[in-house]
């Protein structure tokens, strides 16, 4: 599904992701896991486009979406989630979601104005796909709510469903379980794994070592911008690597 | 006898005329203002866009209208083009030269990360730079917008009314419903509100968030040109020109709520209003006095202005 190949960034003399190379199958749930500091943010920020790497390339399905804009890669497949969320805080959360749906609205102008009936048929259909959205994350109690009074986990569950509705092969969550208490998490990990089950590959980043180890199919470790260690859950806990660059790090508490 | 008849005739003639006069007075105040207050909205619009799609302030809309009115001028009174036609291509090189400023001027120092005093900074001295250029072209001199229609001026209800300000009533209408039909039932109009609700979210579901930018700076350029065209014929055109306008029109969208789009509009009204009567009844020494007083005021007392501009919220 996903694969990157040598993918190197500097900022300055910093070399925030050095020559990681993963390949990410179809269907996977993939983990990248790392002490704080070690690049993983950088790296999904190149993946979606909001940065371009110095070298190396992203291919998504063959295709290469190296340095491409945000909204294109969006437009290929791949949807995320934000570290620190980023929703349209003044919208409902309905309004949330039809928005990411836009890229497949085709009613124009004209037909919004005379409220056409094939205008009225795409409202409908979106609005239910939507509510459908909103049930499949636990939050169709709340769609007339405005986003920013939800609670936070609320609003991660809310970016990803708006994520979703942007019909991705691909999904990425940027440290979804952050700040989010014991049930919440559960609730969450719950979450992903009905996503993967629709059909959506899922790259994840997470600290909480629980939540990954636990629905991972494969991990990748990144320790200062360089990949340390590559596969399952049980062979990357044994890993004498990653306990060092763990402990080593004092981060063995996160 | 025959004495006090006179007196009586007298006093209903000179009745009756103020009155007449006191009427035809109001009805043509109320239209100018109308037409200058639409001007005023139209530029007013030009900020509203441009804020709340980036959140940037500009401070050359004044001297854009003036370049605009120079090109229009330039195409209907020196090339003798049809009216309609000099308008239509006049918004089109103005929207041109909007993309074009936020592609070449304002893009790049964003991509600096420099903070938003330098794109004030950087606006104004584009203003400068726009003002001189069209000093190269067109001269300092003031030069008349010729009419447009063959008459001078329409009969309505006995005030008499040039034809132009109608032009300028409907074309600001015009573009100001065009615009409102465009932001809130077009597919791109919805994408521009997203991505200047949230750059970072409009990116992640898939907008082209410095496409939407480039084409709210064309937009407000464009509007800024028609304005310029409109006040061509009602004011003349000269260098001059923009530089008072672009502040009123800026102070509009501040009362009217800065970032608001119906709010500029409103703003525009009351400030051509506030202007057009307290020249006529007050004085129009204390015509700007007055204007910006109520600038003043309205800074202090309602501080997002009458339609809650988003100004407080970023």
């Amino acid at each position: 599904m996903l694969k990157i190949d040598r993918a190197t960034i500097k900022f300055g003399g910093l070399t925030a992701v050095n020559e990681v190379s993963f390949e990410v199958e179809d269907g996977a749930i993939f983990g990248l896991i790392g002490p704080n500091g070690a690049g993983k943010t950088t790296l999904f920020n190149i993946i979606s486009g909001v940065y371009a790497p110095n070298s190396g390339s992203v291919w998504l399905q063959d295709e290469e979406i190296t340095g491409l804009q945000p909204y294109q890669i969006c437009n290929k497949g791949i949807a995320r989630t934000y570290q620190n969320i980023n929703l349209f805080q003044t919208l409902s959360v309905l309004e949330n979601v039809k928005i990411g749906c836009h890229d497949k609205i085709k009613s124009g102008l004209l037909a919004n104005i005379l409220h056409t009936k094939s205008q009225r048929t795409e409202e409908k259909a979106v609005y239910e796909k939507c509510m459908e959205l909103l049930k499949f994350v636990g939050l169709e109690q709340k769609a007339e709510l405005v986003a920013k009074n939800l609670s936070y986990g609320e609003q991660r569950r809310l970016e990803i469903a708006r994520a979703i509705a942007t019909e991705p092969k691909m999904l990425l969550l940027d440290e979804p379980a952050a700040g989010m208490n014991s049930k919440e998490k559960m609730d969450l990990t719950e979450l992903i794994r009905k996503i993967n089950k629709r059909g959506m590959t899922i790259l994840l980043v997470e600290h909480d070592m629980k939540l990954v180890m636990n629905i991972t199919h494969e991990i990748s470790v990144l320790n200062f911008g360089v990949k340390i260690a590559q596969g399952t859950p049980e062979e990357i806990q044994q890993n004498p690597d990653v306990i060092e660059a763990y402990l080593g790090g004092g981060l063995i508490g996160e | 006898m025959e004495g006090e008849t006179e007196i009586a005739l007298f006093i209903y003639k000179y009745y009756k005329t103020t009155r007449g006069e006191f009427k035809d007075m109001l009805l043509s105040l109320t239209i100018s203002a109308i037409v200058i207050g639409s001007v005023y909205g139209l530029i007013a619009l030009g900020y509203s866009l441009i804020y709340s799609a980036s959140g940037l302030m500009t401070f050359c809309q004044g001297e854009i209208l003036m370049f605009g009115a120079f090109i229009g001028l330039t195409f209907f009174r020196y090339l003798e083009w049809p009216f309609l036609i000099a308008l239509l291509l006049t918004m089109l090189i103005m929207f041109v030269l909007g993309m074009l400023i936020e592609r070449l001027l304002i893009r790049p120092i964003l991509s600096r990360h420099a903070t938003d005093i330098y794109i004030v900074l950087a606006t104004i001295a584009l203003g400068i730079v726009i003002t001189n250029v069209a000093q190269q072209i067109w001269g300092t001199h003031a030069v008349q917008f010729p009419a447009i229609f063959g008459v001078d001026t329409i009969n309505i209800l006995g005030t008499m009314v040039q034809p132009e300000a109608f032009v300028c009533i409907f074309v600001g209408a015009f573009a100001m419903l065009g615009i409102h039909l465009f932001m809130n039932k077009m597919k791109f109009g919805t994408s521009m509100r997203a991505a200047a609700m949230s750059p970072m979210a409009a990116r992640s579901v898939g907008i082209n968030v410095d496409l939407t930018t480039g084409i709210t700076w064309g937009m407000s350029c464009a509007l800024a040109g028609v304005a310029g065209i409109l006040l061509g014929p009602v004011q003349g055109v000269s260098i001059s020109m923009g530089s008072t306008i672009g502040t009123k029109a800026f102070a509009a969208a501040v009362i009217g709520g800065y970032g608001n789009m119906y709010g500029a509009i409103i703003g525009g009204l009351i400030i051509g209003f506030t202007e057009t009567f307290s020249a006529a009844y007050i004085t129009s020494d204390y015509k700007d006095f007055i204007t910006y007083g109520l600038l003043a005021l309205c800074m202090v007392f309602l501080p997002r202005g009458i339609l809650k501009g988003d100004v407080y919220d970023r």
